[in-house]
């Protein structure tokens, strides 16, 4: 390998990663979702919390994405929003991180 | 209760914001679908031809604040509580592009005042990262959610109180940026009027594209820009585009 291969190769995968973490953020944004006029993040913590509260109780209390306290009345239907809009954010991510994979070397 | 978009307008010598604006309101109304009211002043309205479709109000805004040696007209933010008409009002800033219905959905919230305390350079450069030096917490005053409670009423309130005295609050909290900015006026009436404590913020970030980079091409889902010798695009994210160019593109 010559150093201008070197720099090109290197080139590229600055662009790349450059492209991943806007998609990454892009994915976050997408994340955020307004449930009994609170804001949440559909995140991993959230729809695990979520599950597991559900798991014992008819309906709970959990922190909104600003940590303040929200009665959750209907738990079925608040993990449903919550898959729902995490998936979402996922595939768009998914599909955009594929055509990033496949850009030529 | 009724929900609309807030638009403050003014062009500079260097700069047609009601080219800009024209290019911001349109997509305000593919992926917000609410009204929207346009602040200006009689020289910005009487350039402005083919107005799209806008309650607009017209005001003599103050034109002493500069950006870069540039005329800076960013002085009637603090006055939105007053201007808009709408019980749930979203401030946008001109430059600041809706490619998703993101504010819409965080409009049905129940919070009464938003605004986000994080923004990111698209180009990943950290552009917008700079040395802290102030001694609060910062917002970006780009996106402005309110509903007209007497909490907000303060808060604007504070806001006009900074502005009259900002050299003053500059010093108390070390800001070395001298020019009137409106993310450190609302830093710091929402650091007071909150007791010096947290509030509630808007969850992520916003994606803002330098000064530095060039819009080559946009369409209804998002926009290609260059950086260097850099192509890349935005597609499905709201985007505050610094580079006013690209509403010639």
């Amino acid at each position: 390998m010559d150093i201008n291969e070197l720099k090109r190769h290197s080139d590229l995968s600055f662009d790349r990663a450059v492209a991943k973490k806007n998609l990454l953020s892009r994915a976050e944004s997408e994340l955020i979702t307004v449930y009994q006029d609170h804001i949440f993040r559909a995140d991993p913590v959230t729809i695990a919390t979520a599950r597991t509260l559900m798991e014992h109780k008819d309906s709970f209390f959990l922190l909104d994405a600003n940590s303040n306290p929200v009665y959750i009345k209907d738990p079925k239907q608040f993990l449903s929003q919550l898959l729902e809009k995490q998936q979402a954010a996922l595939n768009t991510y998914h599909q955009a991180y594929q055509s990033l994979k496949s850009l030529k070397e | 209760m009724q929900q609309g978009v807030l638009i403050y307008c003014f062009d500079t010598p260097e700069v047609s914001y009601h080219k800009v604006a024209n290019v911001s309101m349109s997509l305000v109304r593919e992926y917000l679908d609410l009204p929207i009211t346009v602040i200006t002043n009689h020289a910005t309205l009487s350039s402005w031809q083919h107005r799209p479709e806008a309650n607009f109000v017209i005001i003599e805004n103050a034109t002493n604040n500069t950006k870069l040696g540039l005329p800076w007209h960013n002085l009637e933010r603090c006055e939105a509580f007053d201007n808009s008409p709408y019980d749930r009002t979203i401030v946008i800033d001109v430059d600041y592009l809706c490619f998703s219905d993101k504010l819409k959905s965080l409009c049905n919230s129940r919070h009464d005042f938003l605004i986000h305390d994080q923004a990111h350079d698209v180009s990943q450069r950290q552009v917008l990262t700079y040395e802290r030096m102030a001694m609060l917490p910062l917002v970006w005053a780009t996106v402005l959610i309110f509903s007209k409670t007497e909490r907000v009423r303060r808060i604007f309130g504070a806001v006009k109180l900074v502005k009259q005295n900002y050299h003053h609050y500059c010093n108390l909290y070390r800001i070395n940026y001298k020019n009137f900015r409106n993310d450190y006026a609302f830093a710091i009436a929402l650091n007071q009027i909150n007791g010096y404590h947290g509030y509630d913020v808007i969850p992520d970030s916003i994606a803002t594209l330098p000064h530095d980079c060039q819009v080559l091409s946009r369409d209804h889902h998002g926009l290609n820009y260059r950086y260097l010798n850099n192509v890349n695009r935005i597609t499905c994210q709201d985007v505050h585009v610094l580079n006013k160019e690209f509403a010639n593109v």
